[in-house]
């Protein structure tokens, strides 16, 4: 009985503590050598402030084509280009927000 | 015709003043338009020689600190520590002007300008990144302002401006007195003719006055007696504008023999005189005398009381009044004539200024008036209003 309740509890809570970001996101980039901060740093690098590179990964997951990503050549060579998302709206909405909160620059400096 | 200066003409009418001081206005007024221009634009021009010299000292900092800042961008988060350097202050901020970092210690942020001044005496470079590191793109520099080349540039604007200042002044009354000089040359001609014709009015006027008083009144009829009195009238007008000719031609310097003057009497004395005068007008005059002294040339005092007197009588209305009051220090004398119009009172005092050509006369009178009363530091006071009558106190 108390196995059954431990084990209920643990699914009930790692199921809230996952977000848009957690759900969608890291699973597939677990895989990939660049890590999420290092592709955000790229995004940071081309688009500048944080509407712009929402804009651009919103952009990028609708339509991803080699000729707008910000991964080199021979990364995309080797890996590809990601398939268009099936994510709905809302969802890649709130997985962008919390992917900026979580690598932006802004407050991080020192 | 040559034309010397008089005494009499040496200082400038209220007219001439006028004009004068409107050129003058309005001349400065452009130059020290001109001069502010030209200041501001020599000081602009110093501002952009001073920031051509710090360019390229500013722009190599720059270039180092976007490596610094590229290095950074590689290694963030594990290092996030913000590249600082003792020869300058630094800040970032990106596309969307929002800060990324700063320690720039001016506040004054302008992101449509390479390089400027802030209001707390700072000098700002801005250089825009085209790759945007740690997401800026816009590095700011940040170095103080000595403030040298201001000293050095306010120190130049004061002494050549000041220079300039003077230098057109005087260019500027040169041009006014030349503007001034035919009015000036008109005045001086006048006088000079007036002058010339005095000394031949002395003698022929004397025996006429001489004669009138000698004639016997009771032999002779009452149509001829009208005659002598009109006489006798035109020949004391004319004797009043003899006496103030001679007195502005020869008489105005004479500062001696002054005394205790009885003003009473002589006011009974000069309305005896022009009474002829007054009664050709059917004009009374209406008197409250005190006794009452004043310490001046009798001849001047003279002149004054008789140009004010026969100023009331001149330009009184037929069948008129001229009140007189003396009080111990106060003379007035008012008539119920003409009047003068509010904005003609200031220039009354101007020599061959009239302004009613219906009497005769130079329009010297109340000039005189003046000079003496200024002599003696004396007040005098206009007051007036068309079609009711004029007002005039002495206060000494």
């Amino acid at each position: 009985m108390v196995r059954i309740f431990v084990f209920v509890s643990i699914m009930l809570f790692s199921s809230h503590a996952d977000d848009a970001y957690e759900r969608n996101c890291i699973k597939c980039h677990e895989v990939l050598p660049f890590s999420l901060q290092e592709i955000f740093m790229r995004y940071l690098a081309a688009y500048g402030g944080e509407n712009n590179v929402k804009v651009g990964l919103d952009h990028y997951f609708k339509y991803p084509a080699k000729d707008i990503s910000v991964m080199s050549i021979a990364f995309l060579n080797h890996y590809g280009i990601d398939h268009h998302s099936k994510i709905n709206e809302e969802e890649l909405k709130q997985a962008i927000d919390i992917y900026w909160q979580k690598h932006k620059v802004i407050g991080r400096l020192k | 015709m040559l034309v010397s200066k008089s005494k009499g003409t040496n200082s400038l009418l209220a007219s001439e003043k006028k004009s004068l001081f409107r050129f003058l206005t309005l001349y400065v007024l452009m130059m020290m338009s001109i001069i502010v221009l030209i200041a501001l634009f020599y000081y602009q021009n110093q501002e952009k020689m001073m920031f051509l010299s710090k360019r390229d000292t500013l722009s190599d900092y720059a270039y180092e600190q976007i490596k610094k800042l590229k290095i950074l961008h590689n290694t963030f988060p594990a290092d996030n520590t913000y590249p600082r350097d003792p020869r300058f202050k630094s800040g970032i901020y990106d596309l969307e002007y929002v800060k990324i970092f700063s320690i720039l210690e001016s506040d004054d942020i302008d992101f449509n300008k390479d390089m400027y001044r802030t209001s707390d005496n700072k000098i700002h470079f801005v250089k825009t990144l085209f790759e945007y590191y740690l997401g800026a793109k816009y590095l700011f520099l940040e170095i103080p302002d000595d403030g040298d080349w201001r000293e050095e540039t306010w120190e130049n604007i004061f002494i050549f401006g000041g220079l300039a200042i003077i230098f057109f002044t005087i260019i500027g009354f040169y041009i006014a007195n030349l503007f001034l000089n035919p009015m000036r040359s008109s005045l001086l001609l006048l006088d000079r003719f007036i002058k010339d014709t005095t000394h031949e009015l002395n003698t022929p006027l004397s025996t006429i006055l001489a004669n009138i008083e000698m004639i016997d009144t009771s032999s002779i009829g009452e149509d001829n007696k009208k005659k002598i009195n009109r006489i006798n009238i035109a020949a004391k007008t004319v004797s009043q504008l003899y006496q103030d000719l001679t007195y502005i031609t020869l008489e105005q310097d004479i500062h001696k023999n002054d005394e205790d003057v009885e003003t009473k009497a002589l006011i009974e004395n000069r309305i005896e005189y022009f009474d002829s005068f007054a009664k050709s007008k059917d004009i009374t005059f209406v008197l409250d005398l005190k006794k009452s002294y004043i310490h001046i040339n009798r001849h001047k005092w003279t002149r004054v009381i008789d140009n004010i007197l026969s100023n009331a009588i001149k330009y009184n209305n037929r069948k008129g009044v001229i009140y007189i009051t003396l009080k111990k220090n106060t003379l007035t004398i008012s008539d119920t004539g003409i009047g003068i119009e509010l904005t003609k009172i200031p220039f009354v005092f101007d020599r061959y200024i009239r302004f009613n050509h219906s009497e005769g006369g130079f329009g010297i009178g109340l000039n005189i008036v003046k000079k003496i009363i200024e002599e003696y530091d004396m007040k005098i006071e206009i007051k007036s209003k068309p079609s009711e009558g004029t007002e005039v106190v002495i206060k000494w």
